[in-house]
């Protein structure tokens, strides 16, 4: 398994209909790349850019079965889920805290 | 049940002024433009009592809910339902502990939880449950963020 950091946005890897439809035959089991191609209205090499943007997201894994590669849906995507969440959280947080330790009880009304 | 979020975050301020100024403050600090009507000028309201709304004010007067206060345990403990620009029955749940630290500093915890009601009744869920968690991605952001105004 080649497992790399994500750094793609999951929803943003999942906005477009053609990753969510490898997503989806990825939910039945992994497949290769030809696999996804025949099963799917789009080229080849459309579905290995697709592929390439789902493994930045951190939502599908690559491996290596005798010549040919298999691609899977990540176990823990729900994990990169998370994380983007937690960005969001951090971003709304971040605009409380500065408010919050920036001021006393005394200057709220 | 998916599992709930949960954060924490390390604060330089007590908790009791925490807490007052996430809800009777949200207004300040809430972020401009996150809301579902989107016009500059839109008030965020927090009313602080148990069944108490969270709700926007556009600039003409409308009233747009985003959630319903369920627990109210000031200056600690507060809880509320969360459907900014959903279906109520989508809501998932937000409770805040505000822990005092002592010495000016307090922390944080955020749990969200009611994910799996996302999209319940309709199409989302059923085509969640035919090709797995990935259908339902979408309505995380959905749910867990505010429609950001264009």
């Amino acid at each position: 398994m080649s497992v790399s950091a994500p750094v793609g946005d999951p929803f943003d890897a999942l906005g477009d209909p053609n990753r969510r439809a490898i997503v989806e035959l990825l939910g039945r089991g992994g497949r290769s790349v030809s696999d996804l191609a025949d099963a799917l209205p789009i080229s080849r090499p459309a579905v290995s850019r697709h592929l390439r943007l789902l493994k930045q997201a951190g939502l599908v894994l690559e491996e290596a079965q005798g010549t040919r590669r298999i691609y899977q849906l990540h176990d823990q995507g729900v994990a990169a889920v998370q994380d983007y969440l937690t960005a969001v959280w951090g971003d709304v947080v971040g605009r409380f805290t500065l408010l919050a330790e920036n001021t006393t009880p005394a200057e709220l009304p | 049940m998916i599992e709930p979020l949960r954060l924490t975050y390390q604060l330089q301020c007590p908790a009791d002024h925490a807490f007052e100024v996430w809800t009777t403050r949200i207004g300040a600090w809430w972020p401009k433009g996150h809301s579902v009507s989107g016009t500059p000028g839109t008030v965020v309201v927090l009313e602080t009592w148990l069944g108490g709304r969270i709700f926007e004010r556009a600039t003409d007067g409308a009233e747009i809910d985003w959630g319903v206060v369920t627990q109210w345990s000031p200056p600690r403990r507060l809880g509320y339902t969360w459907h900014i620009g959903r279906d109520p029955v989508q809501a998932t749940e937000v409770e805040l502990t505000f822990v005092d630290l002592g010495e000016g500093r307090s922390r944080l915890d955020i749990v969200q939880t009611g994910w799996e009601r996302l999209g319940a009744d309709g199409p989302i869920w059923r085509e969640a449950n035919l090709g797995g968690w990935a259908a339902l991605v979408p309505s995380f952001r959905a749910a867990a963020t505010i429609p950001l105004a264009d």
